[in-house]
């Protein structure tokens, strides 16, 4: 089997963002603003005007500009996150979106229209859904199994999320933001290799709101499960690692998470933490660009990408940097 | 005459007085005394006759065999009358003192009036009984606290608070054992360990913070567990504590001493114990199929870390659940062997192995449902 590199990531955020205390005033956490902060939260970013496929759009642009690619030479398009008519709603008028499920436009879809409107000629499409905050995560492990049967040389992976006005802004005692991930995929690429991969699903905690102590005393040991899985997947020890790369959920999760998941030297990228919040589309991935980009992560860097997703999903992602 | 009952002689004109009757291991130590073929005559000071009573029918204990005084020993004289004090000041001879407040999550005040405040006032009525030669104190293994390693068994020292403890039962048997030790320094000192089930059945009449934490790992409801996998976890059956109890508290030859009714060697890792539960409940269909995973071993410092996060968060529900573990998990973090060399020279015998029963314990709490084991809705309520 091909093991496939990440070659490129571009993210788009919506222009608006949000303190953690406006939200708090806004009536849109359940917890208090200071308890969010001392979890390190600051900001989130708020679709306002921006649609979902809007924000995917212009994540997958400027990815295909920035590599230089060209759209007709993506052999397949994975397509997650707000589904159907509803990435064509923006947040101020997502009920629409939503009464749109129970018409014919319900068979409006933002994969094939991002398909048509990039130029991916050759690119077969599929969409993911219900895998929440693993969206992108499951959309590479699609892609990665795809290239390897079909012989596919490059695949767009695009995820696009946000959180309805009404919905609130907080998921578990984190912060949540809209945003829009894109990966690009290269069979023989030999950046960001991915050695390894694991993702485990637990239906029985299907109704997170129910289930909210189960959620939360489950998230660790299955956490540091699906991490042993994944480095396990990658032939990699637990010294191997030597970044971790989280979603955006509160700071203290993590430090709890990594001292049960024993990576003795990895150190913990948590710079977007603040100033993002959790990304729902694909928190692993924009903190991976950045910290490329600062120069934090380096070649020859080995990289761990963990996240949970309600569902209940848990999955990791080993990369050779 | 067997080695079981020898030493019921040196009692045989006197009467033994014993506080903790109606409990599990003082109704078991009762019976064992009150059934043998040389039984010494037993008072028991009980708040409630009728309760009594009801325990030594159940238990097949006559009525003529052991003498009920009501009392208390919450309130000054244990609320005897004083021809009941004049009547044991006359008749005796030993005093076995089993009762105590055993529940892990009391704070330190309350768990004191019972364990320390209560042993005090027995001791004064005791002082006031010439003939007593013997006062036995059943106390608990966990006097050790946060010390780690292998637990002699000797008496409490200043030093031994400076370790500091995991919860306010520990701290207050230990100021209980000073109390006795201070007071009466012949008296011997019967440490249990906590007590797991009835016997190597594993029946379990008497519910306990084991049981309660074993339930919420078996509900998912337990992240992670502060300890390391090869921590040894001191269990006993209470018909062997019994038994030892049975056969020490009057025994002559042994004035001073402290001896440890613990598993020792027979001690049962703690990745065995977690594994051997797992075993167990997967078998169940409606169990596997939820997917619960035992929780992760970490450090006390980072189950502190998640316990405090909790209580910041203030979700009720959750909240319950760490701090009915917050009492009893970070024992597990403490690794101890207790010494029993000495009690099993006495006895003859150790402690059952804790794997020989544990399975068949966990299949019973898991046959009755939990019953009697508080889970998140009643910890919620």
């Amino acid at each position: 089997m091909t093991t496939p590199g990440i070659r490129g990531i571009a993210y788009a955020l919506p222009a608006v963002s949000r303190s953690v205390r406006e939200l708090a005033l806004a009536g849109a956490l359940e917890s208090d603003a200071e308890l969010l902060e001392g979890f390190g939260f600051a900001r989130v970013h708020v679709a306002c005007a921006e649609t979902p496929y809007q924000l995917a759009q212009a994540s997958a642009s400027q990815l295909l500009t920035e590599q230089g690619v060209d759209p007709a030479s993506i052999g397949l398009l994975v397509y997650g996150g707000t589904p159907s008519a509803m990435a064509f709603s923006p947040a101020h008028d997502a009920e629409a979106g939503a009464r749109s499920l129970c018409t014919a436009d319900r068979f409006r879809y933002p994969a094939t229209r991002l398909q048509y409107e990039l130029g991916l000629e050759g690119a077969s499409v599929l969409a993911l859904d219900q895998l929440a905050c693993t969206t992108l995560f499951g959309a590479v492990r699609v892609a990665r199994a795809l290239m390897a049967s079909e012989r596919i040389d490059r695949a767009l992976c695009v995820a696009s999320e946000f959180y309805p006005l009404n919905a609130g802004r907080e998921a578990i005692y984190n912060c949540t933001s809209d945003a829009a991930c894109a990966l690009l995929l290269e069979a023989r690429g030999t950046r960001n290799r991915i050695a390894g991969a694991a993702t485990i699903t637990k239906g029985y905690y299907w109704d997170a709101a129910a289930m909210r102590e189960e959620v939360v005393a489950s998230y660790f040991p299955t956490a540091v499960h699906a991490i042993r899985r994944t480095l396990a997947s990658a032939g990699w020890s637990a010294d191997d690692v030597t970044w971790v790369i989280p979603h955006n959920v509160s700071t203290r999760s993590w430090e709890i998470l990594l001292r049960l998941a024993c990576l003795p030297n990895a150190r913990l990228w948590t710079r977007n933490v603040a100033e993002h919040g959790h990304t729902l589309a694909g928190d692993n991935f924009i903190n991976l660009r950045d910290a490329i980009a600062e120069g934090a992560v380096r070649e020859g860097d080995r990289a761990l990408l963990f996240s949970y997703g309600y569902g209940a999903h848990w999955t990791g992602l080993a990369l050779e940097i | 005459m067997t080695p079981h009952t020898a030493h019921l002689h040196e009692h045989a004109d006197g009467v033994v007085l014993v506080t903790g009757a109606t409990g599990l291991l003082g109704s078991l130590v009762v019976r064992r005394w009150a059934t043998g073929r040389h039984a010494p005559r037993i008072a028991v000071l009980v708040r409630d006759v009728a309760r009594w009573t009801a325990t030594a029918s159940r238990l097949g204990i006559g009525s003529a065999a052991v003498m009920p005084l009501e009392g208390d020993l919450m309130v000054a004289g244990l609320g005897l009358s004083a021809a009941t004090r004049w009547w044991l000041a006359h008749h005796a001879t030993a005093v076995v003192h089993l009762a105590a407040d055993t529940t892990f999550s009391r704070p330190l005040d309350e768990a004191r009036a019972v364990n320390v405040d209560g042993t005090q006032r027995l001791l004064d009525v005791v002082g006031d009984c010439p003939r007593v030669s013997r006062v036995a104190l059943v106390s608990t293994a966990f006097v050790a606290g946060r010390r780690t390693g292998r637990i002699g068994a000797s008496p409490v020292t200043a030093a031994d608070a400076v370790a500091g403890w995991v919860n306010a039962y520990e701290q207050s048997k230990t100021e209980a054992e000073w109390l006795v030790r201070t007071r009466h320094p012949g008296a011997v000192v019967l440490r249990s360990s906590t007590v797991a089930c009835d016997d190597l059945t594993g029946v379990v009449t008497q519910r306990n913070a084991v049981h309660r934490a074993l339930r919420l790992l078996h509900d998912g409801l337990a992240p992670m567990i502060p300890g390391v996998a090869s921590t040894a976890i001191d269990l006993v059956p209470a018909d062997y504590v019994a038994d030892a109890i049975a056969r020490l508290a009057l025994r002559g030859g042994i004035d001073g001493e402290t001896l440890h009714l613990c598993a020792g060697d027979g001690a049962m890792p703690l990745d065995e114990m977690l594994e051997a539960s797992h075993a167990c409940w997967i078998r169940d269909t409606a169990w596997r199929r939820r997917g619960v995973i035992m929780p992760t071993l970490g450090d006390l410092e980072t189950w502190h870390l998640f316990a405090r996060s909790v209580e910041e968060t203030g979700h009720a529900r959750l909240r319950s659940v760490t701090r009915a573990l917050a009492h009893f998990l970070p024992q597990l973090a403490l690794p101890k062997q207790f010494d029993t060399t000495r009690t099993e020279a006495l006895l003859g015998e150790r402690a059952p192995v804790v794997r020989d029963y544990w399975t068949h314990m966990v299949e019973h709490l898991r046959a009755t449902e939990w019953r009697g084991v508080a889970g998140l809705a009643e910890l919620a309520a």
